[in-house]
């Protein structure tokens, strides 16, 4: 956290336009024990679109449909435990300016 | 899709792909780019500012053609050196005032495929590559997200003498080429978060001092990202801003900040508040930038296969490089592929012709130069705290001199710059970063 910085992530996502695909999820968890196990949970801070968030049991939650399809969480998990793919294609990310 | 036969296939259409596409085109070789958007630049972001001389190698007539595809002319750049105490400015008004536009990549690189599309290169878009066809080592074609017929929903697959690598920084298909040596970690890329501001009408103008045709690109280098090793950069384009940091992801990742909260945290720094004041978000978006430089750079060519642009890591974050980079890639591959079709012959002993091209030119002898470069720079702090706060420090002292001795004040700048880094500290900096650029 960004001392005395607060940023509602999800109204700064909805500036963008996506095409979600309902059907497919792009990103996975590949062990759910490896993330109990992650103590500092660093993908919760990095991603630039907030997409991962922890659930009330520690568990944590994908909002893939925010993806901005950066990926940094392919590298930037330091367990190698995402399993990362780009969306379908035609589906996702849909800049106006980029 | 029915059955299909390309002599090339390009993977991407970001600069690099439409580049190598275009000058296919131009020979006369069947090629087909495959982009996963729905248009070629709807996933693609940067600063940023296109370089007219690499530009008119594929469209002679640029700058001048309508609809323009750019923002503003690069009339003034430079850098803004930001400390926690005030800001310094280093600006300096281009001689030649249409060496460089700013642009949107929605735009640029939708124009790059228009272009493209007149002088005959096939675009598939909303089709994305999954997997390469292969035959050994061989690279036979690609495989695609599409059904193969109406009620076989096996995905396509579209052979090619010749496959161009042109996805950009996630080089999941370079990888699976067996082009690399190792995968990149979050040291070897910097993640980019940016925004497209709108001001008041006639805001931009007046906060920067710039007239209509007028357009600025900076660089800021210092608090704005909490000091750690990254820059910050505005460019004006015709009616709004672009706005961003880039940091490295490994020190992001350390520093367990979010990337949109430092974004906030400069946009509300007190010396550049007033710029963004009732500003507002058009978008919001983010992209890596490859920094694994001469070290991760992959095998450029295999059998029938290349790699161009930032699959490659051909960018220059210094003198802010890519575009044009990606740009010259394209070109020198698809240079290499007409000759592999005069002789008939698309094995990486044709092929490699492109690598021989691209080291002879100055963008390999840039990489050699970074490679030293970079050492020294980030990871010197001192380049992100210590010489910015200096700087301003020592001209604001330079600047309220007056009604004092001056030797007095003189004498008070140098305790400072003792005090900060210490001469021999600033003479080994200079060294270092002198050897590596000579
Ligand atoms: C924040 C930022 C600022 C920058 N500023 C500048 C600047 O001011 N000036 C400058 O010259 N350069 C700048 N750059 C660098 C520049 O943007 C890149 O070097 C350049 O875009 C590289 O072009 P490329 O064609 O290799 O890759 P990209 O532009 O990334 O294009 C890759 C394309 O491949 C597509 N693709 C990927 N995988 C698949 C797949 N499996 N199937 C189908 N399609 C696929 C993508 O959708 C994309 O369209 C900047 C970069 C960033 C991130
Ligand atoms: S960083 Fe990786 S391992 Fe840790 S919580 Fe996130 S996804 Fe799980
Ligand atoms: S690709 Fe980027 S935006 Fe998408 S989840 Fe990963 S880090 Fe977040």
């Amino acid at each position: 956290m960004v001392k005395d910085i607060y940023v509602n992530i999800d109204e700064k996502i909805s500036s963008v336009k996506f095409f979600v695909d309902e059907e497919y999820c792009h990103l996975k968890i590949k062990s759910e024990e490896v993330c109990l196990n992650c103590e500092r949970k660093p993908c919760l801070s990095f991603c630039p679109a907030g997409v991962y968030r922890l659930d009330s049991n520690g568990k944590i939650l994908i909002n893939y449909q925010a993806c901005l399809e950066c990926g940094s969480c392919r590298v930037g998990c330091p367990f190698n435990n995402i399993l990362w793919d780009y969306p379908r294609g035609g589906f996702g990310l849909n800049y106006k300016f980029g | 899709m029915e059955e299909l036969k390309f002599d090339v296939v390009i993977v991407g259409g970001g600069p690099a792909g439409l580049s190598c596409g275009i000058t296919l085109a131009k020979a006369g070789i069947r090629a087909l780019l495959i982009e996963r958007g729905r248009f070629c630049g709807a996933k693609n972001l940067f600063g940023g500012v296109v370089y007219t001389k690499s530009v008119k190698e594929l469209v002679p007539e640029f700058p001048n053609v309508e609809p323009s595809p750019v923002e503003r002319p690069v009339t003034e750049e430079g850098y803004y050196i930001v400390s926690s105490e005030g800001l310094v400015k280093l600006l300096h008004r281009k001689k030649d005032p249409h060496e460089a536009f700013t642009a949107t990549r929605a735009r640029f690189d939708s124009f790059l495929a228009e272009y493209a599309l007149k002088l005959g290169l096939e675009i598939a878009p909303k089709t994305k590559v999954l997997d390469l066809l292969k035959e050994g080592q061989r690279i036979k074609g690609v495989i695609v997200d599409r059904p193969r017929a109406f009620g076989d929903p096996r995905p396509t697959e579209i052979p090619a003498n010749i496959v161009v690598i042109a996805e950009g920084v996630n080089r999941v298909l370079t990888e699976k080429a067996g082009l690399i040596g190792r995968p990149f970690g979050a040291e070897d890329v910097a993640l980019a978060v940016k925004e497209i501001i709108q001001l008041p009408k006639g805001a931009l103008e007046a906060r920067l001092g710039l007239a209509e045709g007028q357009g600025l690109a900076v660089e800021i280098i210092g608090d704005i990202t909490a000091c750690l090793p990254g820059t910050g950069f505005i460019y004006t384009n015709r009616n709004h801003l672009s706005f961003g940091l880039g940091l490295f992801l490994s020190n992001l990742r350390e520093s367990a900040f979010k990337p949109y909260e430092l974004l906030e945290r400069a946009k509300n720094h007190p010396h550049l508040r007033e710029l963004f004041k009732d500003g507002e978000i058009l978008e919001y978006g983010a992209h890596l930038i490859p920094e694994w430089g001469l070290e991760g750079l992959p095998r450029l060519y295999g059998d029938g296969v290349l790699v161009v642009g930032d699959s490659a890591g051909l960018v220059n974050p210094l003198f802010r490089e890519g575009t044009n980079l990606a740009i010259y890639s394209g070109i020198m591959a698809g240079k290499t592929i007409i000759e592999a079709f005069e002789k008939g012959d698309f094995s990486s002993r044709t092929l490699k012709a492109y690598e021989a091209q691209l080291r002879e030119s100055f963008i390999y002898q840039d990489l050699i130069t970074l490679k030293k470069l970079k050492k020294h720079l980030f990871t010197n702090i001192h380049l992100f705290k210590t010489y910015p706060e200096l700087l301003y420090d020592t001209i604001s002292l330079f600047f309220s001199a007056q009604g004092r001795p001056k030797r007095e004040v003189m004498r008070e700048i140098f305790e400072l710059i003792r005090k900060k880094r210490g001469f021999l500290g600033i003479v080994g900096d200079l060294i270092k970063v002198g050897r590596a650029l000579w």
